[in-house]
Parts: C-alpha cells; sequence; structure tokens
C-alpha cells in the first residue's frame, strides 16, 4: 500500500466537511433536533442507563425490607409501590429500550447503511420514551405510584379496588412508552430489510441483524395486545365500560390474556438481542465463522413464533381445562430446543476456534452458567403440576431472574464492553473490570440461587414480611446481602467505564479484529457513518477485504457526492441486495419533539382528569404530525435537487415501493395485531365470560352499519383502476385530484354514516361488556375511516402543489395501503357484529 | 399429591444439575482445549454432529421423558368423577384479606381455618368476593385462583391429621402479606366431631351495655350464630377456638383478642375494620372477654 | 422481486410457523368453543369427539406442512437459482419441518387427557 499524497489527503478531509455540513449535529438547545441513529440510539441507551439505576434502587429497597422478619423499614402500600414499579421499570424503561437502544445503534453501521430508514420516526419514539418514562417515574416520588403488580391484574386494578390515579400511571403511561417500542419496532424491520449494503443478500447478512429482525417484528405484533388491553382497562376506570367486571358480563380473566399474549413473547423479545450479542462477539473472539449459521437463523425463527404459543403458562392457576394446559406445557418445553440448538452451535464455535481472553468473554460465560440454569428451571415450571406447586412462589421470581439477568444483562454488558471503544475510541481496563464481573457474579447467585430454595419453602411473591420460624429468615438475609454485593459489582462496572473515558487506552482501528461493518467506521463514528458506501459480497467483510476500512475513507465506494444537500443511503432489494434506488432521508427536524411533547400533554390531561386539556393537546398533537408528514416524498424540503448522478438508480420518492409503503405495512401489522387482540376479546367473552349479558334486541341499525361498508368498498374500488395507472406511469393531476377529493367526501360520508349509527343506536356501553366492545370497535372503524378520508384530501392538495405526479407516484400508495385496511376491518367488524351473534343465540 | 410432585422436583432438581455442569464442563474446555488447527471439512462434521446431538437431541429426548411423566401426575391431580365414596364438599370464598370456609351439607360457616377429614378425597369449590385470591396449602398439594364469577374446584386429600398453613398466592393488594388459612386435619371421627359440636353450638347473646355495642358496631358486618347476620366480614361464631387472629396476624393467646381490637389498624393496616377508638374500653374488654369463650 | 407464489420469495420463509400459529389458535380456540358448546361426559376420559377432532385435524395440518417441507426441499436443491435464492427456499423447507414437529409434540396431550375438566 501506498502513503497517500498531501493532495488526496486534503481532498479526502474535504469530502468528509463536506458530509458533516449534511449530516452534522447542531449545538445547544438545537441538539432537541437531532434525527441521527448514533445520537438517538446513545441516547435511548443512557436514559435506559437512569433508568435501571432507578429500578435497581428499588429492588435494594425491597430486599432491604425482606432481609429479616417482620422488619418495618417499608409501610405496606409503599413495598407493594416499589416491588410493581421496580418490575415495571425494568421491564418496560430499562430492558426493551435498552436493547432497542443498541440496535439502533448498530444495525445501519452493521449493514452499511448511514442511518435508519425513518429517522424522525427514530426521534419521536425516543421521546415519547423519556417523557412516558419520567411521569411513570414521577408517580412514585409523588407516592402514588402503581401497587396493583407489574402485570396490573383487575379487579385489583379497576377504579373499586384502587381508586385513585395509581393504575392510571400504569395504563397511560406504559402505553405512552410503547409508542417508542412500536416505532423502533417498525423502523428496524424496515431498515433491516430495504437498507442493507449493497449485494449484502439475505444469506449473507450478519447474524445480528437476523436477531433483530425478528425481536423487531415480534414486538410489532406482541406489543399491540397490551396495547388495546391498557386502552380497555383504562376505559373501563375512567369511563365506566365494564369489559372486565362480571357482573355487566366481562371477565376479568381476559385481562390476564391480553396481558400475557404480550408478557410472555416479551422475555423472547428481550432475550433474543442479548443471545444476538452472543452470537456476535463469540467468533470475534474465536476468530472463526459462527458454526451453523442456517441452523442458529432457522433457532432464532423458531423461539419468535413459538414463544407466542406459550402465554398460558402464566396462567396455569385459573382453572383452564388440563387439555389446553396440556398445549401450552408442551409448547413452553418446545422453546427449549431452539435455545439448545443456539447453546451447541456456541459450545461449537468455540470448539473448533481458538479463543482469546477478554472481558467480554468473562460475561460471556456467565451468562451461559446463568441462562442454562435458568433455561433449566424453566422447564420444570412448564410441567403444569410443578408448575401449580411453585407458581407465584419465590422459585418463580428465582427463575424469572436467572432468565432474565441471565439472559440479557450479561450478554448486555459483554456487548458494552465489546463496543466500548466504538463509543470512545478507548479500551476499557481489565482489572476493575474483572472485579465487577466476579462481585456481579457471586452477588447475583448469592441472591437468586437460594431464593429457588426459599420458594420451594413455600414463600409466595410480593409479600411484605413474614414470620419467623418458618425457616424463611436464613434464606432471606443470604439473598438480601446477595443482592448488596451485587449492587457493589454493578458500581464497580460503572466505575470501570466511567473511568475509562479518560484514562483507557486509544484503541486501534477495529481493536478486536471483528468481522462486520461497523468497525470500519472511525472511533467514535461520524454521524454518517461511511463516507462511501461498500459492495458487501461475504459474511464477514472486516475479515476478508483487509483494507476495507481505509478504502471507505478515501472514498472509493458509491454515494459520495453529497452538493445536492440530501442524505443518501442505498435501497436494496430485500432477498439479494440489489440496489434498487437511493433512498433520501429526513434530516433534523423539531416536529418529532414537539409531537411528544404535545401527546405527553394528552397524557397528563388524562391523568389528572381535564380531559378537555387532554383532547386540546391530541388534537394539536394530530396537527403537528400531518404538519411533520407534509414535509415528505417530493416536497422540496424532503429532496432539495432531484437529480441523481448519471448511472445511478432514481430516488425513492420517485417509485412505486418505497420505504414508506414498507413502513406502512409493517404498522399495519401492528395495528393488524392491535385490532385482532380486540376480535378476540370479543369472542372470548361470548363463548367463557361466566355472566355474559345478550340484548334482546338489536342494539344497533344494521342498515346504516351496511351501507357505511359499502361506501367504504366503492372508495377502495374507485381508487384502484387510478393508482394502477399512476404505477404504470400515467394519470394527469386534474384525473388524480378528482379521484382523491371524491374518495375522500365518500369517506367523509362513511364516517358519517358510521357515527350516526353509534349515536342513534340502542348502545348501553357502560351497562353491558356486550356494548361496551361493539362501541369500541365501531369507534376504531370510525377512527381509520376519518384518518383515511383526511389523508386522501392532503393527497389532493399535494397533487395541486405537484408533490404528487406521475413522475412522484410514492404517497397515494401508501395511502391506498391504508384504504384497503380500514376496507378489510369495517367488513370484519360487519360480521362479527351483525353477522355472527344469531348463529351463537345472540341477536 | 404433594408428595409425588415432591418426588417429581428432586428427580428434576437432580437431572438439570447434570445438564448445567455438563453443558458448563464441555463449555469451558471448549475454551481452553489446545487442539492442532483445524480443517474446514472436520470442522463441519464435527459441528453438525454438536448441533444434532446437543442441540436438537437432548433437548428433545429430556422434554419428552419429563411429559411422560408429568402428564400422567397433573391425569390424577383432576377432580374426576369417583366410583365408590364421593368427596366431601366444601367452599372456600376469598375476601380481601379474610378467607370464607362453608360446608354446604351441614351449613356450618367459618373463617380463616379450615376442617378437613382425613384418608379422603375432599373437593374444594373456591371463588371471591372481590379480587383474584388464590387457594394453596403447599403441604396438601397444588394452588387453584380464587377468580370473580368464577367456580374453580381443586381436590385435595390429607394422608395423615396435623396442621398445615395455607397462604393466599396472587397478589391481592395491601395485606396480601396478611391471608393465612389454618388448615386442620382430623381423623374422620374427630372431623364428625367438630362438625356436630359447630352445628348444635348454641350462642347467648352478649348482655348489657356491651351486648348493645357489640349489635351496633359489629354485627353489621359480623356474624355470630344465633346473635347477629353480619356477612361482610369473618364469621366469628368459634373464634375463641382459633389459632390465629386477623388471618395469620396474631396468635391467639389470651388477652390477643382485645389487642387485636385495639390495634388492628397497626398491625394489618389497611385491613376493612374501622378504628374503634370511639367505644368505650371496658365495652371492648367485655366483647373481647365474651368472643374469646365462643368455641364449639 | 420474486413472484409471490415462487419458493424463493422470503416472504414464504416464516410460513410453516405462521401456519402452526394459526393452529394453535383453531386448536385451543376449538377446544374452548367445544367445552362451551357440547362439553363431552368427563367420563369418557379421553376417547371423546372432542379429542378425535382436534388430533385429526392436528394430523393433517401436520401432513401438510410435510408437505410444503418437500416443496421447498426441492426448490432448494435447483442448482439453477442464485444462492441466496437457495438460502431462502432451505431455510423455509426447514421452519416447516419444524412447524410439522411442533404440531405433533403440542397435539400428542389430546391422546391423554379429558377435554374439559
Amino acid at each position: 500500500m501506498t502513503t497517500p499524497s498531501n493532495e488526496q489527503v486534503a481532498a479526502q478531509e474535504q469530502l468528509h466537511d463536506q458530509f458533516n455540513d449534511v449530516w452534522g449535529n447542531p449545538r445547544g438547545w438545537k441538539s432537541l433536533t437531532i434525527v441521527n441513529h448514533t445520537t438517538v440510539g446513545i441516547r435511548f441507551m443512557l436514559t435506559g442507563l437512569g433508568f435501571f439505576l432507578f429500578g435497581g434502587l428499588l429492588a435494594m429497597l425491597v430486599r432491604t425490607q425482606l432481609a429479616i422478619p417482620g422488619y418495618d423499614f417499608l409501610e405496606p402500600d409503599v413495598y407493594n409501590q416499589v416491588f410493581t414499579m421496580h418490575g415495571t421499570v425494568m421491564m418496560f424503561l430499562f430492558a426493551v429500550p435498552m436493547m432497542e437502544g443498541l440496535a439502533v445503534y448498530l444495525i445501519p453501521k452493521m449493514l452499511g447503511a448511514r442511518d435508519l430508514v425513518f429517522p424522525r420516526l427514530s426521534a419521536l419514539g425516543y421521546w415519547c420514551y423519556l417523557f412516558g418514562g419520567l411521569i411513570l417515574c414521577a408517580s412514585l416520588l409523588l407516592g402514588i405510584a402503581p401497587k396493583a403488580g407489574w402485570f396490573m391484574y383487575t379487579p385489583l386494578s379497576s377504579a373499586v379496588h384502587t381508586p385513585g390515579p395509581n393504575s392510571d400511571f400504569w395504563l397511560i403511561g406504559i402505553t405512552f412508552v410503547e409508542i417508542s417500542a412500536v416505532s423502533a419496532g417498525v423502523e428496524l424491520v424496515v431498515s433491516i430489510l430495504r437498507t442493507r449494503a449493497e449485494g449484502m443478500s439475505l444469506n449473507k447478512m450478519p447474524i445480528y441483524a437476523w436477531y433483530i429482525l425478528v425481536m423487531a417484528m415480534m414486538i410489532v405484533v406482541g406489543f399491540p395486545p397490551l396495547i388495546l388491553g391498557s386502552i380497555l382497562l383504562e376505559l373501563e376506570r375512567a369511563v365506566g365500560l365494564p369489559f372486565f367486571e362480571v357482573a355487566r358480563g366481562g371477565d376479568p380473566i381476559l385481562w390476564q390474556h391480553l396481558f400475557w399474549l404480550f408478557g410472555h413473547p416479551e422475555v423472547y423479545i428481550i432475550f433474543l438481542p442479548a443471545a444476538g450479542i452472543v452470537s456476535t462477539l463469540l467468533p470475534v473472539f474465536c476468530q472463526r465463522p459462527l458454526v451453523g449459521y442456517r441452523w442458529v437463523v432457522l433457532a432464532i425463527l423458531t423461539t419468535g413464533f413459538i414463544s407466542f404459543g406459550l402465554w398460558v403458562h402464566h396462567m396455569f392457576t385459573v382453572g383452564i381445562p388440563q387439555l389446553a394446559q396440556a398445549f401450552f406445557s408442551a409448547a413452553s418445553m418446545l422453546v427449549a430446543i431452539p435455545t439448545g440448538i443456539q447453546v451447541f452451535a456456541w459450545i461449537a464455535t468455540l470448539w473448533v476456534g481458538r479463543p482469546l481472553y477478554h472481558v467480554p468473554m468473562l460475561w460471556l460465560v456467565g451468562f451461559l452458567v446463568i441462562f442454562v440454569c435458568g433455561g433449566l428451571t424453566g422447564v420444570m415450571l412448564a410441567l403444569v403440576p410443578f408448575d401449580w406447586q411453585v407458581h407465584d412462589t419465590h422459585f418463580v421470581v428465582a427463575h424469572m431472574h436467572y432468565v432474565l439477568v441471565g439472559g440479557m444483562f450479561f450478554p448486555l454488558l459483554a456487548g458494552i464492553y465489546y463496543w466500548l471503544p466504538h463509543f470512545s475510541g478507548r479500551m476499557p481496563s481489565v482489572r476493575l473490570g474483572k472485579w465487577g464481573f466476579w462481585l456481579v457474579f457471586i452477588g447475583f447467585n448469592l441472591t437468586f440461587l437460594i431464593m429457588h430454595w426459599t420458594g420451594l419453602m413455600g414463600m409466595p411473591r410480593r409479600i411484605y414480611t413474614y414470620q419467623s420460624g418458618l425457616g424463611w429468615d436464613l434464606p432471606n438475609l443470604i439473598s438480601s446481602i446477595g443482592s448488596f454485593i451485587m449492587a457493589i459489582g454493578i458500581a464497580t462496572v460503572l466505575l470501570d467505564i466511567v473511568l475509562h473515558f479518560r484514562f483507557g487506552q486509544k484503541a486501534t482501528k477495529n481493536p478486536w479484529n471483528a468481522d462486520t461493518l461497523e468497525w470500519s467506521t472511525h472511533l467514535p463514528p461520524s454521524p454518517y457513518n461511511f463516507v462511501s458506501l461498500p459492495p458487501v459480497r461475504t459474511r464477514h467483510p472486516l475479515w476478508e477485504v483487509p483494507d476495507l476500512e481505509e478504502r471507505i475513507d478515501r472514498g472509493e465506494f458509491a454515494l459520495t457526492v453529497i452538493d445536492h444537500g440530501r442524505r443518501e443511503t442505498w435501497g436494496i432489494e430485500p432477498l439479494t441486495g440489489k440496489v434498487r434506488e437511493i433512498i433520501h432521508l429526513p434530516g433534523n427536524s423539531w416536529w418529532p419533539f414537539i409531537a411528544s411533547l404535545f401527546i405527553a400533554f394528552t397524557c397528563l390531561g388524562l391523568l389528572s382528569k381535564f380531559y378537555w386539556v387532554a383532547l386540546v393537546a391530541s388534537i394539536v398533537a394530530v396537527l403537528v404530525l400531518l404538519r411533520w408528514s407534509w414535509e415528505n416524498g417530493a416536497h422540496p424540503l424532503a429532496a432539495p435537487d432531484a437529480r441523481v448522478q448519471p448511472g445511478e438508480p432514481p430516488l425513492h420518492s420517485r417509485t412505486c415501493d418505497g420505504p414508506g409503503l414498507w413502513g406502512m405495512g409493517v404498522t399495519l401489522l401492528a395495528n393488524g395485531a392491535l385490532y385482532l387482540a380486540l376480535l378476540f376479546g370479543w369472542f372470548y367473552l361470548w363463548t367463557v365470560s361466566p355472566n355474559w349479558l345478550v340484548p334482546d334486541d338489536p342494539v344497533i341499525d344494521q342498515r346504516l352499519l351496511l351501507a357505511s361498508a359499502v361506501l367504504l368498498s366503492v372508495v377502495v374500488l374507485w381508487q384502484r383502476p387510478v393508482l394502477r395507472r399512476l404505477r404504470q406511469g400515467q394519470g394527469e393531476p386534474a384525473a388524480l385530484i378528482t379521484c382523491f377529493v371524491g374518495t375522500a367526501l365518500l369517506g367523509a360520508l362513511h364516517a358519517g354514516l358510521l357515527l350516526w349509527a353509534i349515536l342513534a343506536g340502542d348502545l348501553a356501553p357502560r351497562a353491558t361488556a356486550h356494548d361496551a366492545v361493539i362501541v369500541v370497535m365501531l369507534v376504531y372503524s370510525l377512527a381509520h375511516g376519518a384518518l383515511a378520508t383526511i389523508l386522501s384530501a392532503l393527497q389532493a392538495l399535494r397533487v395541486h402543489y405537484g408533490y404528487v405526479c406521475k413522475r412522484t407516484p410514492y404517497e397515494p400508495l401508501v395511502v391506498e395501503q391504508f384504504w384497503q385496511y380500514s376496507l378489510a376491518v369495517m367488513w370484519i367488524t360487519y360480521c362479527s357484529v351483525v353477522l355472527f351473534p344469531p348463529t351463537f343465540g345472540g341477536v | 399429591m404433594a408428595r409425588e410432585v415432591a418426588i417429581l422436583w428432586w428427580a428434576m432438581c437432580a437431572f438439570a444439575t447434570l445438564v448445567l455442569i455438563v453443558v458448563t464442563a464441555l463449555w469451558v474446555h471448549a475454551m481452553r482445549r489446545k487442539g492442532p488447527q483445524m480443517d474446514a471439512a472436520r470442522a463441519r462434521q464435527l459441528t453438525l454432529r454438536w448441533l444434532v446431538g446437543g442441540g436438537l437431541l437432548l433437548p428433545t429426548l429430556s422434554v419428552l421423558l419429563l411429559l411422560l411423566f408429568g402428564i400422567p401426575i397433573g391425569h390424577r391431580m383432576l377432580p374426576l368423577p369417583l366410583a365408590g365414596e364421593q368427596p366431601m364438599r366444601i367452599e372456600v370464598i376469598g375476601h380481601q384479606w379474610w378467607w370464607e370456609v362453608r360446608y354446604p351439607d351441614s351449613g356450618v360457616v367459618t373463617a380463616n381455618q379450615l376442617h378437613l377429614p382425613v384418608g379422603r378425597p375432599v373437593d374444594l369449590d373456591v371463588t371471591s368476593a372481590d379480587v383474584i385470591h388464590s387457594f394453596w396449602v403447599p403441604r396438601l398439594g397444588g394452588k387453584i385462583d380464587m377468580i370473580p364469577g368464577r367456580d374453580n374446584r381443586i381436590r385435595l386429600q390429607a394422608d395423615q391429621a396435623g396442621t398445615f398453613r395455607g397462604q393466599c398466592s396472587e397478589f391481592c393488594g395491601t395485606q396480601h402479606t396478611h391471608m393465612i388459612l389454618d388448615v386442620q386435619a382430623h381423623d374422620e371421627e374427630d372431623f364428625v366431631n367438630w362438625l356436630q359440636a359447630r352445628r348444635e353450638q348454641q350462642i347467648s347473646a352478649l348482655p348489657g351495655p356491651a351486648g348493645e355495642v357489640f349489635d351496633a358496631h359489629c354485627g353489621q358486618c359480623h356474624r355470630v350464630a344465633g346473635v347477629s347476620e353480619g356477612n361482610r366480614a369473618p364469621d366469628l361464631s368459634d373464634v375463641g377456638a382459633r389459632s390465629m387472629l386477623g388471618a395469620g396476624v396474631l396468635s391467639n393467646e389470651p388477652g390477643a383478642l382485645l389487642r387485636w381490637l385495639h390495634e388492628h389498624q397497626q398491625l394489618k393496616p389497611g385491613n376493612a375494620m374501622p378504628l374503634h377508638d370511639d367505644l368505650d374500653p371496658d365495652h371492648l374488654s367485655t366483647i373481647a372477654d365474651w368472643l374469646e369463650t365462643l368455641r364449639p | 422481486m420474486q413472484p409471490l407464489r415462487s419458493p424463493y420469495n422470503p416472504i414464504h420463509i416464516p410460513l410453516g410457523l405462521v401456519l402452526w400459529s394459526i393452529w394453535f389458535v383453531a386448536l385451543y380456540g376449538g377446544l374452548s368453543v367445544g367445552c362451551a358448546l357440547a362439553p363431552p361426559d368427563p367420563a369418557q376420559g379421553q376417547w371423546t369427539w372432542l379429542n378425535g377432532l382436534l388430533a385429526l385435524f392436528s394430523l393433517l395440518t401436520m401432513v401438510a406442512m410435510l408437505g410444503l417441507a418437500w416443496l421447498f426441499q426441492r426448490a432448494a436443491r435447483d442448482q439453477r437459482e442464485g444462492q441466496p435464492a437457495r438460502f431462502v427456499a432451505r431455510l423455509s423447507a426447514g421452519v416447516n419441518l419444524i412447524g410439522a414437529i411442533a404440531t405433533v409434540f403440542v397435539a400428542l396431550p389430546t391422546l391423554s387427557l379429558p377435554p374439559c375438566l
């Protein structure tokens, strides 16, 4: 290799300066506008760390209270708030956002892209997470925190048995935070499928991307049932719609189904990305590729699906028929197989390689021991007769911490140590790191290993004290001592990490000799990651193309022209990785911050029961979101200059299959999961609600409903040929405007009829769960009809301004998908509400 | 039943420990192994063996084995129809935070204690009056949730006489901690005697001003057979014979009842009984003395 | 982009487990509805019409998945296709095979437990 001449160096620096002009992060107040994935990812992780410390503090309070029998360190009510918040904070505000933050940070870099595909959405997600988390935690400082357990079982969490705002904080705060989880899920799925490096086909993707792809899909499908459940429970608390109240036809077990339908996949949503870290790190420290790539991909997919078939194993004691329990029991045990495959793939990788010792490896060994132990007790718990014995005892507490701390926290720390040079440009120290590890490892096992025994001796969970003389004294004391050792260990680790920013050795390029692309950026990376986008022909680009970093840096590869001022990355064909279009990404913006601020006001309005504040704030939030959407597609602010270099593919806003279409598709998948959960609730109540009340006469004018559904069908049928022609590059503005204005008018009529049907019907949603569910289903359709109408009207306006035309057909196709979804939902609702009941003894 | 689960636990524990040790040993050995660099073909072959043997076969066989043992045990726990003697029925209703126990065949009602015959299957029909609770007597068998609006049934059988501790195991609010059930298993004869004694128990009302206080302040919630008919709080007809007060807060020694009447909100904060600060202390101690005499 | 019916379209990768999920919901839902409408007598043990129906349904699902696995595996052997396409087909075949195994495994208890207790 020849040393570059001075001119070359100067040209290179100039190129980087140009890129910084477009991609650079502002400082001061304006840093609130940053949308870049590196910054957003780091913000996610730092905020997650903050909440982790808060949740850890709560754990210390719990262990102090339980250290000796009959201790009155915390009052019963405070204790209940503390353990509820410990679980809630660790699950919703630490584990999931932390893993998402790491993925947000790493995924584009590993895939050879410059940013995630919807950067402003990542920013929105972050602010929702931060504000929601702060609202939730504030409740504890005010002494009105949720206190019905992190699972919020009703009727305990209902307005009758927990009056006051405690449960509202949970239901509203968590739903707010989940906006962030779902938006990150959507974004990661589309980014992984559509913005990889040129030539990175599915079989050449880094294994971490497979883990994140499955995790993100699980979030998209798994969180909506809980969002729905929270909405229903909040409606019951605030307005009195009795979805879960037996006397008025509801069923409290429905809440448990909705909660665990989310709650069990959640465990794997946390575990999979952590396993992804293990599968990424081990091969690097062995300097050999991961053994059995295809086997591992298969195992990830299997885990992702089967984990949705286990939820009832949290409900083995509610009195479900034993045959049904056996299905879930068998499925729960089945999950051991894909996990076994991964564990043995890791062992085989170690076997064929020559492992090197570093601090991250220590955490990986710790992970293995603890996680395998947790997995084994998990298989035991899946066995119904054994579960009946230890369910809701400290045995389960121990099991769950083995799985979550072993399966998430240990790999996370391995990953943090591994990627530290990436964040700071410096190497971690070995000595302090080892101390930290051993303290955490010993402290953890001291706390939780003995807790299995405490549980087997009959100590239930969630009791604030216990009598002496039951044999629980000593094990509890040991657990408490262990927890303090663990806390000291975590403090040591944090100290190590803080000190390394100042005293760590400067990292060399690619310090671990890793194989994946994130190590070819600068350390720490520039906001655009890569000044030129390299093609990828192998699973291990940095091992097989040794001087890749330098060549990227010199601008030898693609998309190095930036005088047009656009942020660009490749849009690829999902399977083969062939380049299809240039995706131009939006830059920094105030909109995400402002939108999330108004959503936060909405939540505060709901919590304080100033409903008019909530109403105004939510309308403003919708307006802000619509205004945000205005600067999209072919709007001059989105793509100031639409020209591309000769030979390059078109901008995505000039195509028919851009990332927006994919984003809408995945969002509708999440939306559909929510609707299916609602539908499940409807049929569930019909089948098993103990006191299901069916009215004698139809409660709704079925002709109005039918007319409304038919109108919606007309809209979709009218759009079809127009948009087909648009896809083929035809269609004059006048024709498009006619179509969009017409569909908007018909859509408005459809929504109006639906509203009329709701208002004119004999619905008594506060009297029976039957009517309450119907109201929610109809309002759901109404909201979709109204939103689709607004979107079509905006499309007409955009045609008028010239943002949408036959050369820029991008947006109407996205809106069409939304119309089609609304249509499907409307007809399913019609069939379920009008046609189904007579077949089941109703009207 | 609990014995079978205990055997199951020890077997699983032994097996799991073995698996944990083997997997960890393999991992550590793989890390420290110093062999010659492997060629690709050999590595491939070895890998396949690991994945199929360890990843696929080991968990599948273990899980099948477990189901083979586990499902029959679960089957035996089911409340299936019996051929000979029918199981005895007892109703247990959960309240925040106490247990109501009813013997439907004899009309006997009690609270926070459960008397059982030995050597005979008992079907417990459980439900709840407010939030979800869970019935669990660890030494007798599994647990079953008590859910408002639903009747769940669990079949238990005590094999020897004795006292067992039951405790609510579904979090049910502030005093979930103090919801303990005292279970007494008697020989068939003793049990029949107890039931008979309860049925024939004659309680005469407390005379004088303390009696009026009891009627006015306690009788609306508490039932004492033949004296008051309240049904919102524990039945007190045999409270003097119970081993504990407040569902596990105090042991029922002489004087404990009076202490409970004075300090119950410190002993069990949040319980539904109002404070008695406005009552004459003498009347309270008369009531406590009288309650202590209520035994079958 | 491959046409939707091509065995090399990556959309088919999760097919086997999607089918498994639908089967699983139908199994649990069918059991619940069966027990709500016409619960068999507990004295019959596990040999009831409901168990039989569920077992038969599971068997058919398993056969369908095995068939799909075979189709995808055949497609994966086609040397004319590129490496990524064959990777996808093999993955789909594997997922279908797993779906079939999972179906049998989860349905086994229908042969040993009474349905509605």
